[in-house]
């Protein structure tokens, strides 16, 4: 009994102390400063800092390749250190799921907060996706955007390699532009379409007069499905490929679409700590007091947008919905048309099954 | 202007002026200092402001070392040395001084509003430059960086422009998102940051040259008001050649990759032309090789930044820097959302021509203090600058990966000095191998070869880089006594 009544003592020590000791955190961005999520980290950390007066927050930007290397350090070194904080942005969840040399894993972290957003293409008001290809900026974190492409090119009911040929026949994938270049591409028409998040969206595309709406991914919900976004309603993509088809999208291909888009959407933007780091509990009540701030949200808005947060362990909750959805033959056959179609040298990580 | 974009514009004059002054520093290395303190700045725009306000101080207070010491400060300032060291040894030092300092300013003013008040407007351009113009003007910067900023070595300029275009090929191979050229080294994956191969390659090879070089000994009187009058009055009587000067330097501004001391040596070679008897001989203290290439250097910087803005290449190495700093401060080049930020532009005006004012002014009331610091022997202030330097080139990660690219590109850079092999050819090279490649992948993907001759601009640039090719190979250079 005495050995209980120690124990519940020296936790509650334990609880009292991390959460009154003021600590110095580290926020790691897996970007140079200035790139996006490190603009991203800078300002969430800015309004964080607010919220934790007795804390002293800090950010190390650790750049690399595809973003990879921070988070593989974290991963193999650094979230034992219990005041690291890793920042991930959606290009990482596609690594994640595809890339060898990602080599971490999300299932080993427990979540702060992620913020769960939607990514809408538009395309050349004048561009008639029947009698032209499409001309489309190809990056890595592209995948889902092709993969809705090729679907609402070629129909339901096919299988991998008809997909694939399918897309090579139909879609130009313009490589080597960067984000800027690929937008004056699109105003200049050398692309016909092109996807942005929603803050790059209403900047970018809804003052362009030439441009218009043509799909969006959905936002994912804690049970796992997309639903239509009340900010472009009807332009959901199984939406549209319902109405152009007759069926709903269903099948391999879909699977392997739904997969990739929410590891790239559901985890735009994830903050992540070591599995039952004891500092978790004092940056999830900063991040609440922050987001229920309406000073703190306006800061946030007006550098990055206005999008959802999953906090605590509805981020977990969020992580494993996601998680949910890789199983071998999506996995198999999202890696297969990022090699076969995009040209992307995807790997089929088996480990990830486990 | 509020109190804090004034501070940002004195603080950035005063600064270009002494980093100007300093024998072996000048504009590059300057504005390389700068990243290990633009994080400090509360807002992006006042950074803006003192970037543009060393760049022009810096130009104009490279005239002392020069004419006092017989250092260019800067590449900027060796032509005005030629003409601008003897008038000193004259007891005319003053004289060479105000003149210098005159033309510089007016010229500064004069290219630096029609470049910054008009640039909004020149940005339709960038609606038309499709990606085959881009190319071309790419090619462009490359070929003549290579043959004409360096004709007499042109062979070493291609070895240098190889070897550059190669680091910057190391990275991720945009085809096919893979490793390229990173010897299994991670730390390369994102490829070689920008600040330690311009420090290795410019900053410390001159540095280490600065220590090395022997300044004139004797001490030059600098105090006569009377000098300064009769400088003033030496550059209207030589307007047409102070213009002509900075003519030249705003149209070697405006084309991609060159700069620096050629348009100084062009503007020096027309002054001498322009007077084939001369009173005083050219290289003997005569005042107009001192006004002809002053005129240029400010003009010069003023429009290098249109191919920089617009269409993100340098229109020179230190426009290199500047395009790097803009973007840690998060303003993308050559983009439609910078082209709309009014206030990004004001800020560049008010840097650049306030600045050219305000050093102007000081320069010629400040000459006899100023040069008191342009006599302090280098060895007082060279650790701090090396120091700086390293501290600015180390910012990517801060590990010993950082270190060693550092000590990578110096060695690179001496080299490069030492023999001869054009350093803005390598430094363009790496610069502008990724966009080469990119825009070709973009070319072949988007372009039929038919649809690249309906484009006249395309055409146009196509024809010039080959035109610039020839004249390149062929003729021997006009400035060799450079």
């Amino acid at each position: 009994m005495s050995t209980i009544k120690n124990t519940v003592l020296a936790m509650s020590v334990a609880l009292t102390m991390s959460a009154t000791v003021a600590e110095t955190f580290t926020f790691i961005s897996p970007q140079k400063p200035g790139a996006g999520t490190s603009v991203w980290t800078d300002i969430v950390v800015k309004e964080l800092q607010k919220h934790m007066p007795n804390d002293t927050l800090k950010i190390r930007y650790y750049p690399g390749a595809r973003d990879i290397p921070a988070i593989n350090d974290f991963q193999s070194e650094l979230r034992f250190d219990d005041t690291n904080i890793v920042v991930s942005h959606g290009g990482n969840g596609v690594s994640f799921l595809q890339e060898n040399v990602a080599k971490y894993n999300y299932g080993d972290w427990d979540s702060v907060g992620a913020m769960n957003l939607n990514i809408i293409a538009a395309k050349q008001k004048s561009a008639n996706f029947n009698k032209e290809r499409i001309r489309f900026q190809a990056k890595s974190g592209r995948v889902p955007d092709a993969m809705a492409m090729a679907m609402l090119m070629c129909g339901p009911n096919k299988s991998i390699s008809e997909y694939t040929s399918c897309f090579k026949e139909n879609v130009i994938w313009v490589k080597g532009m960067k984000t800027a270049g690929g937008r004056l591409a699109f105003i200049r028409g050398e692309l016909n379409a092109t996807r942005e998040n929603p803050a790059a969206y209403k900047k970018h595309i809804e003052q362009n007069p030439d441009a218009e709406l043509w799909f969006h991914h959905g936002i994912l919900q804690a049970d796992g499905t997309h639903i239509d976004d009340v900010n472009y309603p009807g332009f959901q993509f199984e939406i549209l490929f319902e109405n152009k088809y007759g069926v709903k999208p269903e099948g391999r291909f879909y699977n392997a679409y739904k997969l990739v888009k929410s590891f790239r959407d559901g985890l735009q933007k994830a903050m992540w700590v070591n599995k039952n780091n004891p500092n978790r509990a004092k940056l999830v009540d900063a991040l609440t007091k922050m987001s229920n701030d309406p000073d703190s949200q306006k800061a946030i808005e007006k550098k990055v947008g206005r999008y959802d947060w999953v906090i605590g362990d509805a981020g977990n909750d969020h992580r494993d919905t996601l998680m949910g959805f890789i199983n071998s033959t999506a996995l198999h056959d999202m890696v297969k048309f990022s090699n076969d179609a995009l040209d992307i040298k995807a790997t089929y990580k088996k480990d990830l099954l486990k | 202007m509020d109190i804090l974009s004034l501070t940002a514009l004195v603080a950035g004059t005063l600064y270009g002026l002494l980093i100007g002054i300093i024998p072996g520093a000048g504009a590059t290395t300057g504005l390389i200092f700068l990243f290990s303190i633009i994080g400090l700045f509360p807002d992006p725009y006042l950074a803006v402001i003192f970037i543009m306000a060393v760049v022009a101080a810096s130009t104009t207070g490279d005239t002392y070392s020069g004419v006092l010491l017989g250092i260019p400060g800067a590449n900027s300032a060796a032509a005005t040395m030629v003409d601008g060291f003897p008038l000193a040894l004259k007891g005319k030092a003053t004289y060479a001084i105000s003149a210098a300092v005159t033309t510089s300013t007016i010229n500064g003013l004069f290219w630096g509003s029609l470049t910054f008040f008009l640039l909004p407007y020149y940005t339709k351009l960038i609606l038309i430059f499709g990606v085959p113009e881009l190319w071309a003007f790419t090619m462009l910067a490359l070929v003549t960086v290579t043959f004409v900023s360096n004709s007499t070595y042109w062979f070493r300029g291609i070895v240098a422009l190889l070897a550059g275009l190669f680091i910057g090929l190391i990275g991720i191979d945009p085809a096919t998102a893979l490793d390229r050229f990173t010897f299994s080294w991670d730390y390369l994956g994102n490829g070689v940051q920008i600040l330690p191969m311009v420090a290795g390659l410019f900053a410390i090879p001159e540095m280490i040259a600065g220590l090395r070089q022997k300044s004139c000994t004797s001490k030059i009187e600098v105090d006569s008001w009377q000098q300064t009058v009769w400088g003033m009055k030496a550059v209207w009587r030589n307007k047409w050649l102070a213009f002509r000067g900075g003519f030249i330097g705003a149209f070697i501004g405006i084309l991609p990759g060159l700069g620096g001391a050629m348009a100084d040596w062009m503007a020096y070679g027309a002054a001498v032309a322009s007077d084939p008897n001369p009173k005083v001989a050219f290289g003997k203290g005569n005042i107009k090789g001192v006004i002809g290439p002053e005129g240029a250097n400010n003009a010069q910087k003023a429009t290098s930044m249109i191919p920089t803005v617009l269409f993100g290449i340098p229109g020179a190495p230190f426009a290199a820097i500047v395009l790097a700093l803009f973007s840690y401060l998060d303003f993308e080049l050559g983009t439609l959302d910078l082209i709309a930020d009014t206030k990004f532009f004001d800020s560049m005006i008010i840097g650049f021509l306030a600045a050219t004012a305000l050093v102007g002014v000081l320069c010629l009331l400040l000459t006899k203090y100023i040069a008191a610091i342009a006599r302090l022997p280098y060895k007082y202030y060279f650790p701090f600058l090396i120091a700086f330097i390293v501290l600015a080139s180390v910012q990517y990660t801060g590990g010993w990966e950082d270190y060693a690219i550092l000590l990578i590109a110096s060695l690179i850079g001496l080299l490069a000095k030492k023999y001869k092999f054009s350093r803005p050819a390598l430094l363009f090279g790496f610069i502008l191998a990724e966009r080469i490649e990119a825009l070709s992948l973009q070319m072949h993907d988007l372009y039929a070869f038919d649809r690249l001759l309906d484009r006249p601009i395309f055409i146009g640039l196509i024809l010039t880089v080959l035109g610039v090719l020839l004249w390149g190979l062929t003729r021997k250079s006009t400035l060799e006594y450079s």
